[in-house]
């Protein structure tokens, strides 16, 4: 019979084959599929197509209930819900029959297979399998969402959490702790938990609590930190996704992961990094601390809590992010010489730069226009950009012509500024010259005037007016 | 014999000398806003001059036009100058027109017989501003090019003609290259012919009827009194070549000091950057378009503005008309409140829109 449904369901409405093939795979029941051949003859009431014509008991009693913990859901199921949006009902996930408005035959849980059997609230690992009933069903999920993947539950028991949830650890995140379990919005809704802003309040929810994270330990043993959180507040990151409304800014599952979320292993940290920062890590890969950096990127730059990096990180001496290795005091030390010597270089290119743009904006606010030089400091701008991702070579030698052609270039703008300069001067001193030249010739007319005025009123009487 | 000499045996210039000798200029108290005439006609031959010489090198493109003015004032020797000049100049020009106009309207000049002079110096005024608008895009730059989609989105609200001006001046429905050719050709030909021809016919009818008096020197005049007079050559020449190398001085000093800046480039998908406004002349306007509600009864807010606005250029172009006091020789007190509520209205909201934000 469920056979016979499901062939007249293909020939449907699409949303009509789409609610009987939920209802033949979950519930095998034939009145659900006496449901979808009805709305083949243009019957308008198929349970998960259009719920608001079935008359589903659930929210109608649970939205009453004074008890919060059971009302909520039925609350937030009713408003905003993805799955409620798409038409899937409280029956598809917790079971029970909701055309019965008895409440006891409706949280019936007998036939534990059947759909129609109450299973109430899941946990654990039934979470896990209820979401992945539909969301690792490719064939179903096409005809919701065809580009969505279906791999999560499997990423899932990949992940720190799905391992320790596998081992019985019922406190671990399943896609509820994240996802919510009512209520539920679209990754891409702002409001979404898991919304690129949202994440990582998201993941402190559980990583900042440290009664909730106590007994968890770090793969050397140690105890799992809390201050993540904290920490990812004063990074760069956070800055530019909330600050810079920056989208793709990282946050907790650009570099962990989301569903298949785990600490990346050390020697995979400037692989993480370099999946944005593509060029530091290539110049990383060829660089003489890549074999000898355990935590690649991170020795520098931290984890959570990375900094606007500048060139004072590049020293042997405090401020520097060198010294616990190297030492500027021994003259011996070639690495705290190499970093002396680019620190030094990209130093003067800098000062050159800001000089440069003094003048021409001395030059520029004067009048004279500067926007070839002004272009031309830019490009010297961007030669130190590329000194500092070279920089991540560790290697002087690679460095130091990409800085001299900055160089030259300043060279080249403060030569034109300079010939700004004494072209205003030029300007100012024509400007004296004529203004001397006008003021002699206003004066000289002036007494002219004057005196053809005198003339004029010697021959007396002046004609009268015509009016 | 001299040049002149050759020239009279073969033209007969008696006409002429007779004209020069003759003429004379009515002398009292108020005679200072003669000047203001000949400073206004000097600064427009300045803006000839400069214009055609900005015209050797500007492409009026959208792909050119910035450029083209990038190298008037960096390679072109004194480009920087003439194209400093050109831009202060237009300025100028147009606040001494606006003097002009003001010191025209309250010493009652336009009265019969000069109503003609009045009506051609208005249209010049209107034809100014059209110079100022259509110039002040030609260098394709930023604020330039928003000014004038929102100058042109104005003329786009005038009732029935609305759309029509509006895609008349743009040359299609938005600002674009062929605006900028359309507002060059305006700039360069078809303005400068009226104003040419207008100029022409103001000095034909000033020259013809002599300059105006104010009435109390003209009842004077009549009750037997005399009006002193000074001859026009070389005594008023002298002091209007005066007056007018103290108007180059001045542009010189602008020009050297507070050079116009040239901005950015126009780029028609960039975001509207902050504080587009016009051109200082037409700030009253602007602001005050701004200030009226988007619905007054059931007429559009800015509809009405613009309607108000024409009324009252017609308004000003019959002024001499609709003074019949001033026409029959009396004091006119309800136009000189009008001139005074204008001028004051104009300085007003000029102020007030260059500090609104």
């Amino acid at each position: 019979m469920g056979s016979t449904g499901t062939e007249r369901c293909t020939r449907g409405t699409r949303r009509a084959r789409t609610a009987s093939f939920v209802h033949n795979r979950f519930c095998g029941l034939c009145g659900f599929c006496v449901l979808s051949v009805l709305s083949l003859l243009g019957w308008p009431a198929v349970a998960h197509a259009q719920p608001a014509s079935i008359p589903n008991s659930c929210v109608a009693c649970h939205s009453t209930l004074p008890d919060e913990r059971l009302a909520t859901p039925a609350k937030l199921f009713s408003g905003q819900d993805v799955h409620r949006d798409k038409g899937f009902e409280c029956v598809d996930c917790h079971g029970g029959n909701p055309t019965n408005a008895d409440k006891i035959r409706a949280h019936d849980v007998a036939g534990k297979e059947s759909a129609m059997a109450f299973r109430g609230k899941p946990s654990g690992r039934a979470v896990i399998a209820t979401c992945a009933r539909c969301h690792s069903d490719a064939e179903l999920m096409r005809t919701f969402a065809p580009k969505q993947r279906v791999d999560q539950a499997t990423e899932y028991a990949t992940s720190v959490h799905g391992r320790q949830l596998a081992a019985g650890d019922m406190k671990v995140a399943t896609c509820a702790s994240c996802h919510g379990a009512h209520g539920i919005r679209m990754v891409n809704d702002a409001k979404s938990p898991v919304f690129p802003t949202n994440v990582a309040g998201t993941c402190a929810t559980c990583h900042a609590d440290a009664q909730r994270m106590a007994g968890y330990k770090l793969p050397d043993g140690s105890d799992l930190p809390t201050h993540q959180f904290a920490d990812y507040q004063k990074s760069v990151h956070y800055a530019a996704l909330t600050k810079g409304n920056d989208l793709s800014a990282p946050t907790c599952n650009d570099c962990h992961g989301n569903h298949g979320a785990a600490p990346p292993g050390v020697g995979a940290i400037a692989n993480v990094c370099g999946t944005c920062h593509t060029v530091f890590a290539q110049k990383f890969a060829l660089s003489v601390h890549q074999p000898i950096f355990d935590k690649g990127c991170v020795e520098c730059h931290s984890n959570h809590a990375v900094l606007k990096p500048s060139d004072a990180m590049l020293a042997a001496s405090a401020p520097g992010v060198c010294q616990p290795c190297h030492s500027g005091e021994d003259k011996t030390d070639k690495g705290a010489a190499a970093a002396a010597s680019m620190r030094a270089e990209m130093e003067r290119l800098k000062a050159g730069i800001d000089r440069s743009g003094a003048l021409l904006l001395r030059v520029k606010n004067a009048g004279i226009e500067v926007s070839d030089q002004q272009l031309a400091l830019r490009e010297a701008s961007s030669r130190l950009t590329l000194a500092r991702t070279e920089m991540h070579r560790f290697d002087p030698t690679t460095v130091t012509p990409i800085l001299a052609d900055g160089m030259t270039m300043v060279g080249s703008v403060d030569e034109a500024g300079r010939k700004g300069v004494a072209e205003l001067r030029f300007r100012r001193r024509g400007l004296a010259a004529s203004l001397g030249a006008i003021l002699v010739f206003v004066v000289a007319l002036g007494l002219k005037v004057r005196q053809i005025d005198r003339r004029d009123h010697e021959r007396q009487p002046q004609p009268s007016a015509h009016v | 014999m001299t040049v002149i000499d050759w020239i009279d045996q073969r033209l007969d210039l008696s006409e002429v000398r007779h004209f020069v000798a003759e003429k004379g200029v009515p002398v009292h108290t108020q005679k200072v806003w003669y000047y203001l005439g000949g400073m206004t006609l000097f600064l427009f031959g300045v803006q000839v001059c400069t214009g055609i010489l900005l015209l050797l090198y500007y492409r009026p493109s959208s792909g050119e036009a910035y450029e083209s003015v990038q190298f008037i004032v960096t390679q072109i020797p004194f480009g920087w100058l003439i194209r400093n000049v050109h831009s202060w100049s237009a300025n100028l020009l147009i606040g001494l027109a606006f003097a002009h106009f003001f010191s025209v309207f309250f010493l009652k000049s336009y009265r019969k017989p000069r109503e003609l002079t009045w009506v051609s110096g208005m249209l010049l005024l209107f034809l100014m501003l059209g110079f100022g608008f259509s110039g002040y895009l030609l260098p394709w730059n930023e604020l330039a090019f928003f000014a004038t989609k929102v100058g042109t989105g104005i003329a786009g609200v005038v009732p029935v003609i609305g759309h029509f001006m509006l895609r008349l001046l743009r040359g299609g429905d938005d600002v674009t290259g062929a605006t900028l050719s359309r507002f060059y050709g305006i700039h360069v030909a078809i303005l400068p012919a009226i104003a040419t021809a207008l100029v022409a016919l103001h000095l034909l009818l000033v020259q013809r009827q002599g300059m105006s008096v104010p009435i109390a020197v003209e009842k004077k005049a009549a009750n037997g009194g005399t009006v002193p007079q000074m001859p026009f050559f070389p005594n008023y020449i002298l002091r209007d070549v005066l007056a007018w190398y103290i108007v180059i001085a001045v542009l010189a000093a602008l020009a050297a000091f507070y050079p116009w800046e040239l901005g950015k480039k126009a780029d028609p998908f960039a975001v509207v950057p902050p504080g587009i406004r016009p051109e200082w002349y037409f700030l009253a306007t602007f602001h005050t378009l701004k200030l009226i509600p988007s619905h007054v009864l059931m007429f559009e807010g800015e509809r009405l503005g613009v309607l108000a606005f024409g009324v009252a250029a017609v308004f000003l172009v019959l002024v001499p008309f609709l003074d019949r006091r001033a026409s029959r020789g009396e004091p006119s007190r309800a136009f000189t409140v009008i001139a005074t509520l204008a001028l004051v209205y104009l300085v007003t909201f000029t102020i007030i829109g260059h500090y609104a934000k």
